[in-house]
């Protein structure tokens, strides 16, 4: 369970220039719950899924996460619970670095990056395994540099060694909006059996309004700071597009 | 003459252990470290002073190589924890390093005669400088396969991926800052290693002996990165060796040069020239094209 806890966000505090970006925002999110998180430019969703991996720290609140506190903590020492899959395919691999070494780290996200050898033949025959199941033809490329694949391919294999390791919340920002449209109904299937097979609680950003009616399972809408809908599985099911984009009117 | 180049490519493995640091920061982490020119004769001058104090070889090695570490140290707490650039950090250090060496040494120079060496002084081999060859290779075969070993390592992943992505990296759990002064620390005790040979080898420590060192280093990594792209050689074990083969080529380039009677004088200036050269063929080739 992930419990944000009347968080606020003010950068500037005092000054003529003084940005509201969260203001007393609290929300709970259940284990294994899908949340898809719409909104303005500057509504404050990215603000609060900084706040959640650590990019930012809050003015004040919390945000906790299987009953521990974690808005202390610096970015590095949050990976036993949150995981991220960036914006942009770049962010979340490192390009020079092969697919294996990428999952290698992925895989070592809440653990000791140690002196040992641990991209061992039994690793690279999990890593083959995983990304055979992609579908992609790319479980005999693992030796390949990752910045040499498409950036479809990039975010499906992000997506996929942000659950290597166990993770509690799987945060995304807009995973989809660099790809074109076949790549991203690949990662956003991809989301979706994660959430179900593994029971991992995802959060996810989108400006795709089919997206967000059609993934997740439940739905909220920030605007000025604040959460101003909030819609279940069953409200959801019942919005149709058009009501969804009057939201934004 | 085959003697002339062999004192080349002797004086390019007492570097290479350098060149290779400076491929650990530059290419792998991407910071421009110029610390190297201080560390080199911190290694130098405490090989010196211990050397004609009587202490074994034995000691000074790792004396040499742990306080290579700390000066990298420095340059690293520098960097990342006041957040301060890479190469004022480098350059703030390496000053200070010049009145600490000056300190050390209690004068500009010592020479180093009849005291130990790690050279094989005999010449079993045929002659003397085989054994030193000899020796400097074993010095240089066990640095790079102790390298290698550690860029594999989930360590090493983690290294290197910290320089290439390091917003990726940090959401890894991966504290960037600490890997960077690790490996500014590994980058100066392998250059401190360099000073420590080369005393030894050339006999004498000298407080100027580090400057514009840091330009043979990044004249052999450049080396190595061209024939790393002619060849598109990926792995990462294999362009550490090319950093040793660019070393090699980097002497034997200035051996040329002196041999062909230009003023030793000049040589810093040619050392410069030549670097401005690989850096800039590539680019002016690319321009030709494009053209």
């Amino acid at each position: 369970m992930l419990i944000i806890n009347h968080i606020s966000k003010i950068y500037n505090a005092g000054s003529d220039d003084e940005v509201r970006a969260l203001q007393d925002v609290s929300v709970e999110v259940k284990k294994g719950e899908f949340l898809v998180v719409v909104g303005t430019n500057g509504s404050g969703k990215s603000t609060l899924l900084n706040l959640i991996l650590g990019t930012i720290l809050p003015t004040a609140g919390s945000v906790s996460i299987d009953g521990k506190t974690i808005s202390h903590l610096p970015e590095h020492r949050r990976s036993p619970w949150v995981s991220m899959v960036f914006q942009n395919p770049a962010n979340g691999t490192a390009p020079d670095l092969s697919i294996v070494e990428n999952f290698r780290l992925a895989a070592l996200r809440t653990g000791k990056k140690g002196l040992g050898i641990g991209n061992n033949k039994k690793f690279r025959q999990l890593v083959k395994e995983k990304v055979a199941a992609l579908g992609m033809g790319l479980e005999n490329k693992i030796d390949q540099s990752i910045g040499s694949l498409s950036g479809g391919q990039r975010q499906a294999l992000t997506l996929l060694m942000g659950v290597m390791d166990k993770t509690s919340v799987l945060l995304m920002d807009e995973p989809t909006a660099a790809l074109d449209p076949k790549s991203a109904k690949v990662v956003m299937e991809l989301a979706e059996q994660i959430n179900r097979e593994m029971g991992i609680t995802i959060i996810l950003i989108t400006h795709s309004m089919k997206d967000a009616l059609q993934y997740g399972d439940r739905l909220i809408m920030f605007d000025a700071g604040k959460i101003v809908k909030d819609l279940n599985k069953d409200a959801k099911q019942s919005l149709t597009i058009t009501e969804l984009l009057e939201w934004f009117t | 003459m085959i003697q002339f180049y062999l004192t080349a490519l002797q004086m390019a493995l007492c570097l290479a252990p350098m060149a290779m640091g400076i491929f650990i920061t530059m290419k792998v982490f991407n910071i421009p470290d110029i610390t190297t020119d201080g560390s080199y004769t911190l290694g130098a001058a405490i090989t010196a002073i211990m050397l004609t104090g009587g202490l074994p070889v034995s000691l000074a090695l790792p004396a040499c190589m742990l306080s290579g570490a700390l000066a990298g140290t420095c340059t690293g707490i520098i960097h990342t924890k006041l957040k301060i650039d890479a190469l004022l950090s480098g350059i703030l250090v390496m000053t200070a390093l010049y009145s600490i060496n000056l300190i050390i040494l209690g004068r500009s120079n010592i020479p180093l005669i009849n005291t130990a060496s790690i050279f094989i002084k005999s010449d079993w081999l045929g002659s003397e400088l085989n054994g030193q060859l000899l020796t400097a290779l074993t010095f240089v075969g066990i640095i790079l396969t102790l390298l290698i070993y550690l860029l594999r390592t989930d360590f090493g992943i983690a290294m290197r991926a910290s320089g290439n992505n390091p917003v990726m990296t940090k959401a890894l759990g991966v504290n960037n800052d600490s890997i960077r002064i690790t490996g500014l620390a590994v980058s100066n005790s392998l250059t401190g290693l360099s000073g420590f040979l080369v005393a030894q080898y050339q006999g004498f420590t000298d407080i100027n002996m580090g400057i514009g060192i840091v330009i043979t280093g990044l004249g052999s990594v450049l080396v190595a990165d061209a024939i790393k792209q002619w060849f598109n050689v990926k792995k990462i074990g294999r362009q550490i060796m090319l950093v040793v083969i660019g070393c090699t080529v980097f002497q034997a380039v200035l051996a040329f040069t002196l041999s062909i009677g230009i003023d030793p004088n000049l040589l810093k200036l040619i050392t410069a020239t030549f670097v401005l050269l690989i850096v800039a063929l590539p680019r002016l080739t690319a321009f030709t094209k494009h053209k």
